[in-house]
Protein backbone atom coordinates (compact mmCIF):
# COMPACT_ATOMS: atom_id res chain seq x y z
CA UNK A 1 0.00 0.00 0.00
CA UNK A 2 2.89 2.13 -1.03
CA UNK A 3 -0.32 4.97 -2.12
CA UNK A 4 -1.59 4.67 1.82
CA UNK A 5 1.64 5.27 3.35
CA UNK A 6 2.64 8.62 0.79
CA UNK A 7 -0.58 9.81 1.18
CA UNK A 8 0.02 9.33 5.14
CA UNK A 9 3.27 10.79 5.08
CA UNK A 10 2.04 13.71 3.27
CA UNK A 11 -0.92 14.40 5.89
CA UNK A 12 1.46 13.79 8.55
CA UNK A 13 3.97 16.70 7.26
CA UNK A 14 1.01 19.21 6.50
CA UNK A 15 -0.75 18.98 9.53
CA UNK A 16 2.52 19.47 11.69
CA UNK A 17 3.55 22.12 9.52
CA UNK A 18 -0.10 23.53 10.18
CA UNK A 19 0.21 23.60 13.50
CA UNK A 20 3.91 24.88 13.97
CA UNK A 21 2.99 27.90 11.45
CA UNK A 22 -0.06 28.57 14.21
CA UNK A 23 2.06 27.85 16.80
CA UNK A 24 4.56 30.24 15.19
CA UNK A 25 2.00 33.06 14.28
CA UNK A 26 0.61 32.86 17.90
CA UNK A 27 3.65 32.26 20.10
CA UNK A 28 5.45 35.56 18.04
CA UNK A 29 2.28 37.53 17.44
CA UNK A 30 1.34 38.85 21.01
CA UNK A 31 4.76 40.58 21.82
CA UNK A 32 4.90 41.74 17.93
CA UNK A 33 1.61 43.15 18.31
CA UNK A 34 1.90 44.20 22.07
CA UNK A 35 5.56 46.09 20.92
CA UNK A 36 3.18 47.80 18.00
CA UNK A 37 0.57 49.26 20.47
CA UNK A 38 3.39 50.63 22.52
CA UNK A 39 4.93 52.38 19.56
CA UNK A 40 1.70 53.46 18.30
CA UNK A 41 0.86 54.77 21.63
CA UNK A 42 4.43 56.57 22.06
CA UNK A 43 2.81 58.56 18.65
CA UNK A 44 -0.23 59.72 20.50
CA UNK A 45 1.37 61.09 23.37
CA UNK A 46 3.94 63.08 21.03
CA UNK A 47 1.25 64.62 18.91
CA UNK A 48 -0.63 65.45 22.26
CA UNK A 49 2.70 66.96 23.60
CA UNK A 50 2.83 68.92 19.92
CA UNK A 51 0.41 70.34 20.89
CA UNK A 52 0.42 71.55 24.27
CA UNK A 53 3.90 73.11 23.01
CA UNK A 54 1.80 75.20 20.94
CA UNK A 55 0.01 76.46 23.35
CA UNK A 56 2.17 79.37 24.94
CA UNK A 57 3.27 80.99 21.72
CA UNK A 58 -0.55 80.57 20.79
CA UNK A 59 -1.88 82.55 24.16
CA UNK A 60 0.60 85.46 23.82
CA UNK A 61 -0.43 85.93 20.56
CA UNK A 62 -3.55 86.03 20.63
CA UNK A 63 -3.55 88.38 24.23
CA UNK A 64 -1.28 90.59 21.65
CA UNK A 65 -4.71 91.57 20.17
CA UNK A 66 -7.37 90.29 22.59
CA UNK A 67 -6.18 91.08 25.86
CA UNK A 68 -9.25 91.69 27.31
CA UNK A 69 -10.64 87.87 26.28
CA UNK A 70 -9.44 86.92 29.79
CA UNK A 71 -11.39 84.08 30.70
CA UNK A 72 -10.81 82.12 26.97
CA UNK A 73 -7.01 82.63 27.63
CA UNK A 74 -7.60 81.34 31.19
CA UNK A 75 -9.25 78.08 30.41
CA UNK A 76 -6.69 77.12 27.85
CA UNK A 77 -3.47 78.05 29.94
CA UNK A 78 -5.44 76.20 32.95
CA UNK A 79 -5.96 73.43 30.84
CA UNK A 80 -2.72 73.13 29.76
CA UNK A 81 -1.29 72.93 32.67
CA UNK A 82 -3.32 70.35 34.10
CA UNK A 83 -2.44 68.20 31.30
CA UNK A 84 1.77 68.87 31.97
CA UNK A 85 0.75 68.36 35.70
CA UNK A 86 -0.65 64.74 34.63
CA UNK A 87 1.79 61.97 35.45
CA UNK A 88 1.06 59.36 33.17
CA UNK A 89 1.48 55.97 34.43
CA UNK A 90 3.50 53.01 33.05
CA UNK A 91 0.02 50.88 33.21
CA UNK A 92 -1.71 53.50 31.32
CA UNK A 93 -2.94 51.44 28.37
CA UNK A 94 -4.24 48.73 30.99
CA UNK A 95 -5.96 51.00 33.38
CA UNK A 96 -9.07 52.20 32.49
CA UNK A 97 -9.13 54.88 35.18
CA UNK A 98 -5.75 56.46 34.38
CA UNK A 99 -6.77 56.50 30.40
CA UNK A 100 -9.76 57.90 30.74
CA UNK A 101 -8.66 60.96 33.31
CA UNK A 102 -4.95 61.11 30.18
CA UNK A 103 -8.75 61.37 27.60
CA UNK A 104 -10.06 64.05 29.43
CA UNK A 105 -7.75 66.25 30.28
CA UNK A 106 -6.37 66.00 26.35
CA UNK A 107 -10.37 66.96 25.72
CA UNK A 108 -10.53 69.90 28.08
CA UNK A 109 -7.50 70.99 26.15
CA UNK A 110 -9.40 70.64 23.11
CA UNK A 111 -12.60 72.41 23.69
CA UNK A 112 -11.08 75.03 25.55
CA UNK A 113 -8.98 75.83 22.19
CA UNK A 114 -12.14 75.87 20.31
CA UNK A 115 -13.93 78.32 22.36
CA UNK A 116 -10.90 80.32 22.03
CA UNK A 117 -10.74 80.06 17.74
CA UNK A 118 -14.25 81.13 17.87
CA UNK A 119 -12.61 84.34 20.11
CA UNK A 120 -10.19 84.73 17.71
CA UNK A 121 -12.96 85.03 14.41
CA UNK A 122 -13.56 88.41 16.09
CA UNK A 123 -10.28 90.00 15.49
CA UNK A 124 -9.43 90.18 11.92
CA UNK A 125 -6.07 91.94 12.86
CA UNK A 126 -5.05 89.02 14.65
CA UNK A 127 -6.38 86.72 12.13
CA UNK A 128 -4.56 88.48 9.60
CA UNK A 129 -1.42 88.81 11.58
CA UNK A 130 1.32 86.07 10.16
CA UNK A 131 2.38 85.28 13.68
CA UNK A 132 -0.92 84.42 14.20
CA UNK A 133 -1.53 82.68 10.92
CA UNK A 134 1.70 79.83 11.26
CA UNK A 135 0.45 79.00 14.73
CA UNK A 136 -3.00 78.42 13.22
CA UNK A 137 -1.75 76.44 10.68
CA UNK A 138 0.73 74.60 12.99
CA UNK A 139 -2.63 74.01 15.58
CA UNK A 140 -4.10 72.18 12.96
CA UNK A 141 -1.81 70.21 11.57
CA UNK A 142 -1.28 69.17 14.79
CA UNK A 143 -4.81 68.27 15.59
CA UNK A 144 -4.49 66.45 12.22
CA UNK A 145 -1.45 64.41 13.92
CA UNK A 146 -3.69 63.39 16.64
CA UNK A 147 -6.22 61.91 14.65
CA UNK A 148 -4.21 60.19 12.40
CA UNK A 149 -1.95 58.73 15.87
CA UNK A 150 -4.92 58.12 17.56
CA UNK A 151 -7.12 56.38 14.58
CA UNK A 152 -3.39 54.32 14.42
CA UNK A 153 -3.57 53.60 18.11
CA UNK A 154 -7.10 51.95 17.75
CA UNK A 155 -5.58 49.75 14.86
CA UNK A 156 -3.07 48.52 16.70
CA UNK A 157 -5.09 47.37 20.12
CA UNK A 158 -7.85 46.18 17.53
CA UNK A 159 -5.10 43.80 16.56
CA UNK A 160 -3.67 42.85 19.88
CA UNK A 161 -6.92 42.93 21.88
CA UNK A 162 -8.05 40.65 19.34
CA UNK A 163 -5.54 38.59 19.33
CA UNK A 164 -5.25 37.64 22.47
CA UNK A 165 -9.27 37.03 22.67
CA UNK A 166 -9.56 34.88 19.94
CA UNK A 167 -8.06 31.31 19.16
CA UNK A 168 -5.49 29.90 18.82
CA UNK A 169 -4.01 33.62 20.38
CA UNK A 170 -5.91 33.37 23.83
CA UNK A 171 -4.34 29.52 24.30
CA UNK A 172 -0.94 31.52 24.16
CA UNK A 173 -1.47 34.07 26.16
CA UNK A 174 -2.92 31.78 28.89
CA UNK A 175 0.58 29.39 28.51
CA UNK A 176 3.48 31.87 27.92
CA UNK A 177 1.86 35.64 28.01
CA UNK A 178 -0.18 35.68 31.44
CA UNK A 179 0.18 39.55 31.61
CA UNK A 180 -1.31 40.37 28.33
CA UNK A 181 -4.46 42.51 29.21
CA UNK A 182 -6.57 43.64 26.86
CA UNK A 183 -5.94 47.38 26.60
CA UNK A 184 -7.77 50.54 26.43
CA UNK A 185 -9.19 52.68 23.62
CA UNK A 186 -10.65 55.96 23.60
CA UNK A 187 -14.20 56.18 23.87
CA UNK A 188 -16.68 57.70 21.89
CA UNK A 189 -17.43 61.02 23.36
CA UNK A 190 -14.14 62.01 23.06
CA UNK A 191 -13.88 60.96 19.71
CA UNK A 192 -16.38 63.30 19.39
CA UNK A 193 -14.43 66.48 21.30
CA UNK A 194 -11.55 65.68 19.39
CA UNK A 195 -13.65 65.79 15.84
CA UNK A 196 -15.03 69.31 16.90
CA UNK A 197 -11.37 70.44 17.46
CA UNK A 198 -10.53 73.75 16.21
CA UNK A 199 -10.89 73.68 12.14
CA UNK A 200 -11.10 77.09 10.69
CA UNK A 201 -13.37 76.99 7.41
CA UNK A 202 -11.63 78.15 4.35
CA UNK A 203 -14.37 78.05 2.13
CA UNK A 204 -15.59 81.27 2.22
CA UNK B 1 -2.77 20.11 18.63
CA UNK B 2 0.50 18.21 18.12
CA UNK B 3 -0.62 15.30 20.48
CA UNK B 4 -3.58 14.95 17.79
CA UNK B 5 -0.71 14.23 15.29
CA UNK B 6 1.09 11.73 17.35
CA UNK B 7 -1.78 9.75 17.50
CA UNK B 8 -2.57 9.90 13.90
CA UNK B 9 0.62 9.50 12.69
CA UNK B 10 0.81 6.34 15.37
CA UNK B 11 -2.17 4.19 14.30
CA UNK B 12 -1.84 1.85 11.54
CA UNK B 13 -5.47 1.28 11.12
CA UNK B 14 -6.48 4.36 9.87
CA UNK B 15 -6.98 4.18 6.20
CA UNK B 16 -5.84 7.44 4.42
CA UNK B 17 -7.91 6.50 1.11
CA UNK B 18 -8.63 9.63 -1.36
CA UNK B 19 -11.80 10.87 0.99
CA UNK B 20 -9.89 10.34 4.12
CA UNK B 21 -7.14 12.26 2.79
CA UNK B 22 -9.71 15.18 1.28
CA UNK B 23 -11.48 15.35 4.35
CA UNK B 24 -8.68 16.46 5.99
CA UNK B 25 -7.41 18.60 3.57
CA UNK B 26 -10.79 20.47 3.82
CA UNK B 27 -10.28 20.53 8.03
CA UNK B 28 -6.78 22.24 7.67
CA UNK B 29 -8.33 24.88 5.09
CA UNK B 30 -11.10 25.47 7.65
CA UNK B 31 -9.05 25.82 10.32
CA UNK B 32 -6.64 28.24 8.40
CA UNK B 33 -9.70 30.75 7.27
CA UNK B 34 -10.69 30.52 10.86
CA UNK B 35 -7.62 31.77 12.71
CA UNK B 36 -7.20 34.15 9.55
CA UNK B 37 -8.36 37.85 9.92
CA UNK B 38 -9.07 39.29 6.70
CA UNK B 39 -8.00 42.85 5.98
CA UNK B 40 -11.06 44.60 3.69
CA UNK B 41 -9.74 47.69 3.15
CA UNK B 42 -11.87 50.59 4.21
CA UNK B 43 -11.59 52.67 0.81
CA UNK B 44 -11.09 51.85 -2.98
CA UNK B 45 -7.80 54.04 -3.53
CA UNK B 46 -6.92 55.20 -7.29
CA UNK B 47 -4.42 53.53 -8.92
CA UNK B 48 -0.33 55.18 -9.03
CA UNK B 49 -0.49 54.77 -12.94
CA UNK B 50 2.60 57.63 -12.18
CA UNK B 51 3.65 61.02 -10.87
CA UNK B 52 1.11 62.26 -12.15
CA UNK B 53 -2.75 60.45 -11.30
CA UNK B 54 -5.20 63.42 -12.97
CA UNK B 55 -8.42 61.33 -12.28
CA UNK B 56 -10.28 64.60 -12.85
CA UNK B 57 -9.00 65.30 -16.13
CA UNK B 58 -7.65 68.72 -14.89
CA UNK B 59 -4.09 68.42 -16.48
CA UNK B 60 -3.65 68.08 -20.63
CA UNK B 61 -1.33 65.23 -21.85
CA UNK B 62 1.52 68.24 -22.29
CA UNK B 63 1.69 69.30 -18.58
CA UNK B 64 1.38 66.62 -17.42
CA UNK B 65 3.84 64.97 -19.08
CA UNK B 66 5.89 68.18 -17.99
CA UNK B 67 5.12 68.12 -14.34
CA UNK B 68 6.16 64.02 -14.49
CA UNK B 69 9.73 64.91 -16.02
CA UNK B 70 10.21 67.71 -13.17
CA UNK B 71 9.13 65.09 -10.50
CA UNK B 72 11.19 62.16 -11.78
CA UNK B 73 14.16 64.83 -12.38
CA UNK B 74 13.16 65.81 -8.49
CA UNK B 75 13.31 62.39 -7.43
CA UNK B 76 16.80 61.58 -8.83
CA UNK B 77 18.13 63.94 -7.14
CA UNK B 78 16.57 64.17 -3.71
CA UNK B 79 14.79 61.11 -3.77
CA UNK B 80 11.92 62.52 -2.48
CA UNK B 81 9.02 61.26 -3.99
CA UNK B 82 6.29 63.47 -4.90
CA UNK B 83 3.02 62.95 -6.42
CA UNK B 84 0.37 64.86 -7.80
CA UNK B 85 -3.20 63.67 -7.63
CA UNK B 86 -6.61 64.88 -8.85
CA UNK B 87 -9.69 63.27 -7.49
CA UNK B 88 -13.12 62.58 -9.36
CA UNK B 89 -14.55 62.12 -5.46
CA UNK B 90 -13.46 61.98 -1.86
CA UNK B 91 -15.33 59.26 -1.41
CA UNK B 92 -17.42 60.92 1.75
CA UNK B 93 -14.13 61.69 3.35
CA UNK B 94 -12.66 64.23 4.23
CA UNK B 95 -9.13 65.53 2.40
CA UNK B 96 -7.31 65.20 5.50
CA UNK B 97 -8.72 62.05 6.21
CA UNK B 98 -8.45 60.65 2.75
CA UNK B 99 -5.11 62.01 2.07
CA UNK B 100 -2.93 60.19 4.54
CA UNK B 101 -4.70 57.17 4.04
CA UNK B 102 -3.69 57.66 0.09
CA UNK B 103 -0.15 58.17 0.76
CA UNK B 104 -0.12 55.36 2.85
CA UNK B 105 -1.50 52.95 0.67
CA UNK B 106 0.30 54.22 -2.29
CA UNK B 107 3.56 54.46 -0.16
CA UNK B 108 4.99 57.06 -1.59
CA UNK B 109 8.49 57.95 -0.12
CA UNK B 110 11.71 55.99 0.28
CA UNK B 111 10.64 53.43 3.38
CA UNK B 112 13.61 54.42 5.52
CA UNK B 113 13.22 58.19 4.73
CA UNK B 114 9.54 58.20 4.62
CA UNK B 115 10.38 61.59 2.59
CA UNK B 116 6.77 61.47 0.18
CA UNK B 117 4.71 64.45 -0.79
CA UNK B 118 1.48 64.54 -1.94
CA UNK B 119 -0.78 67.29 -4.11
CA UNK B 120 -3.80 66.48 -4.00
CA UNK B 121 -6.75 68.19 -5.70
CA UNK B 122 -10.42 67.22 -5.15
CA UNK B 123 -12.13 69.74 -7.14
CA UNK B 124 -15.74 68.27 -6.83
CA UNK B 125 -15.72 68.66 -3.17
CA UNK B 126 -13.27 72.10 -3.63
CA UNK B 127 -10.61 70.75 -1.30
CA UNK B 128 -6.89 70.91 -2.03
CA UNK B 129 -4.18 69.50 0.22
CA UNK B 130 -0.63 69.16 0.45
CA UNK B 131 0.14 65.84 2.29
CA UNK B 132 3.65 65.39 3.64
CA UNK B 133 5.20 61.87 5.03
CA UNK B 134 6.38 61.55 8.45
CA UNK B 135 10.57 62.52 7.13
CA UNK B 136 9.22 65.64 5.31
CA UNK B 137 7.70 67.36 8.06
CA UNK B 138 10.28 69.71 8.79
CA UNK B 139 11.31 70.99 5.55
CA UNK B 140 8.07 71.40 3.86
CA UNK B 141 6.28 72.80 7.17
CA UNK B 142 2.57 72.57 7.88
CA UNK B 143 2.96 76.73 7.69
CA UNK B 144 4.73 76.59 4.19
CA UNK B 145 2.42 74.16 2.80
CA UNK B 146 -0.48 76.94 4.03
CA UNK B 147 1.08 79.81 2.25
CA UNK B 148 1.84 77.71 -0.91
CA UNK B 149 -2.03 76.75 -1.07
CA UNK B 150 -3.26 80.13 -0.17
CA UNK B 151 -1.06 82.29 -1.82
CA UNK B 152 -0.07 80.24 -4.76
CA UNK B 153 -2.59 77.75 -5.42
CA UNK B 154 -5.99 79.03 -4.56
CA UNK B 155 -5.64 82.29 -6.33
CA UNK B 156 -5.73 80.20 -9.69
CA UNK B 157 -8.20 77.64 -8.64
CA UNK B 158 -10.52 80.81 -8.12
CA UNK B 159 -10.36 82.20 -11.03
CA UNK B 160 -10.63 78.72 -12.81
CA UNK B 161 -7.15 77.70 -13.54
CA UNK B 162 -6.91 74.54 -12.16
CA UNK B 163 -3.95 73.40 -14.59
CA UNK B 164 -2.42 76.79 -13.87
CA UNK B 165 -2.82 76.36 -10.08
CA UNK B 166 -1.15 73.01 -9.64
CA UNK B 167 1.91 73.68 -12.01
CA UNK B 168 2.16 76.73 -9.32
CA UNK B 169 2.08 74.35 -6.11
CA UNK B 170 4.40 72.05 -7.89
CA UNK B 171 6.74 74.62 -8.83
CA UNK B 172 6.49 76.35 -5.33
CA UNK B 173 7.39 72.82 -3.12
CA UNK B 174 9.93 71.62 -5.22
CA UNK B 175 12.60 74.78 -4.32
CA UNK B 176 11.65 74.59 -0.22
CA UNK B 177 12.10 70.52 -0.70
CA UNK B 178 15.27 70.61 -2.08
CA UNK B 179 16.44 72.79 0.77
CA UNK B 180 15.77 76.58 -0.59
CA UNK B 181 14.40 79.24 1.92
CA UNK B 182 10.54 80.13 1.23
CA UNK B 183 9.80 82.96 -0.41
CA UNK B 184 5.58 83.93 -0.87
CA UNK B 185 6.40 85.05 -4.28
CA UNK B 186 8.11 81.41 -5.69
CA UNK B 187 9.95 81.48 -8.89
CA UNK B 188 8.43 79.50 -11.02
CA UNK B 189 7.70 81.63 -14.25
CA UNK B 190 9.94 79.85 -16.66
CA UNK B 191 7.68 76.56 -16.23
CA UNK B 192 4.52 78.08 -16.56
CA UNK B 193 5.55 80.96 -19.20
CA UNK B 194 5.75 77.58 -21.67
CA UNK B 195 2.68 76.71 -20.71
CA UNK B 196 1.17 79.80 -21.56
CA UNK B 197 2.28 79.90 -25.23
CA UNK B 198 1.20 76.34 -25.65
CA UNK B 199 -2.06 77.44 -24.72
CA UNK B 200 -1.95 80.36 -26.84
CA UNK B 201 -1.49 78.08 -29.53
CA UNK B 202 -3.89 75.61 -28.63
CA UNK B 203 -6.45 78.69 -28.13
CA UNK B 204 -5.35 79.63 -32.34
CA UNK B 205 -5.27 76.13 -33.27
CA UNK B 206 -8.77 75.53 -31.96
CA UNK B 207 -10.12 78.90 -33.31
CA UNK B 208 -9.10 77.78 -37.11
CA UNK B 209 -10.78 74.38 -37.10
CA UNK B 210 -14.31 76.44 -35.69
CA UNK B 211 -13.53 78.66 -38.86
CA UNK B 212 -12.94 75.57 -41.14
CA UNK B 213 -15.88 73.81 -39.75
CA UNK B 214 -17.86 77.35 -40.34
CA UNK B 215 -16.68 77.45 -43.72
CA UNK B 216 -17.35 73.94 -44.82
CA UNK B 217 -20.79 73.97 -43.44
CA UNK B 218 -21.47 77.48 -44.95
CA UNK B 219 -20.68 75.90 -48.30
CA UNK B 220 -22.41 73.19 -47.85
CA UNK B 221 -25.64 74.86 -47.43
CA UNK B 222 -24.66 76.99 -50.01
CA UNK B 223 -24.90 74.12 -52.43
CA UNK B 224 -28.00 72.80 -51.14
CA UNK B 225 -29.77 75.87 -51.64
CA UNK B 226 -28.34 75.78 -55.12
CA UNK B 227 -29.72 72.81 -56.20
CA UNK B 228 -32.84 73.21 -54.19
CA UNK B 229 -32.58 70.60 -52.17
CA UNK B 230 -34.10 69.48 -48.86
CA UNK B 231 -32.30 70.85 -46.25
CA UNK B 232 -29.80 69.06 -44.84
CA UNK B 233 -30.59 68.90 -40.87
CA UNK B 234 -28.44 66.12 -39.66
CA UNK B 235 -25.34 68.38 -40.82
CA UNK B 236 -26.89 71.03 -39.31
CA UNK B 237 -27.36 68.84 -35.78
CA UNK B 238 -23.78 67.67 -36.08
CA UNK B 239 -22.25 71.12 -36.47
CA UNK B 240 -24.26 72.03 -33.46
CA UNK B 241 -23.44 69.22 -31.14
CA UNK B 242 -19.89 69.24 -32.30
CA UNK B 243 -19.65 73.30 -31.56
CA UNK B 244 -21.09 72.78 -28.23
CA UNK B 245 -18.63 69.81 -27.31
CA UNK B 246 -15.31 71.98 -27.93
CA UNK B 247 -17.56 74.94 -25.75
CA UNK B 248 -18.45 72.71 -23.14
CA UNK B 249 -15.46 70.74 -22.61
CA UNK B 250 -13.22 73.71 -22.05
CA UNK B 251 -9.83 73.16 -20.91
CA UNK B 252 -10.06 69.57 -21.53
CA UNK B 253 -8.88 68.87 -25.57
CA UNK B 254 -11.44 67.69 -28.13
CA UNK B 255 -7.97 65.21 -29.23
CA UNK B 256 -8.74 62.09 -28.42
CA UNK B 257 -7.86 59.65 -25.48
CA UNK B 258 -4.72 60.38 -23.21
CA UNK B 259 -1.54 57.71 -23.58
CA UNK B 260 0.23 56.91 -20.86
CA UNK B 261 2.37 59.88 -21.91
CA UNK B 262 5.62 58.48 -19.84
CA UNK B 263 4.32 58.82 -16.58
CA UNK B 264 3.32 55.11 -16.31
CA UNK B 265 5.65 52.56 -17.11
CA UNK B 266 8.34 52.02 -13.45
CA UNK B 267 7.45 54.50 -11.24
CA UNK B 268 6.14 52.95 -7.80
CA UNK B 269 6.13 54.16 -4.12
CA UNK B 270 9.04 53.59 -2.29
CA UNK B 271 7.51 52.43 0.81
CA UNK B 272 7.77 55.85 2.94
CA UNK B 273 5.38 56.38 5.80
CA UNK B 274 2.46 59.72 6.66
CA UNK B 275 1.48 61.05 9.82
CA UNK B 276 -1.02 63.50 8.87
CA UNK B 277 1.34 66.35 8.09
CA UNK B 278 0.92 68.86 5.75
CA UNK B 279 -2.15 71.65 4.97
CA UNK B 280 -5.47 71.84 3.12
CA UNK B 281 -7.56 74.61 1.82
CA UNK B 282 -10.76 75.10 -0.32
CA UNK B 283 -12.41 77.14 -2.68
Amino acid sequence: MPGNITRKFISVLLLLFITTGLAGCGVNAIPSLDEETTAKWSQVINQYQRRADLIPNLVEVVKGYAKHERETLTAVVEARSKISQMTIPKDILTNKNAFQLFQQNQGQLTSALSKLMLVVERYPDLKASQNYSNLQSQLEGTENRIAVARRDYIEAIKEYNTEIRTFPGRIWAALLYEDAEVKQNFTVENSKAIETAPKINLSQ
Amino acid sequence: MVWVVVVISSSKKIQFNRSNFSFLIMIIVMLLVAVTRIHASDLPFPKLTGRVVDNAYLLSDDVENKLTVLLKVHEDTTSNQVVVVTLNTLQGQTIEDFGYQLGRHWGIGQKKKNNGVLLIVAPRERKVRIEVGYGLEGTLTDAISKSIIDTVILPKFKSKNMSGGIVAGVNAMLPVLEGAEYRSTPKGFQFFTSINIGLIIHIILFLSVVILIAYFVLSEQLNSWEKFNRRDHIRDHRFNRRNDGYLNSGGHHGSSGRSGGFGGGGFSGGGGGFGGGGSSGGW
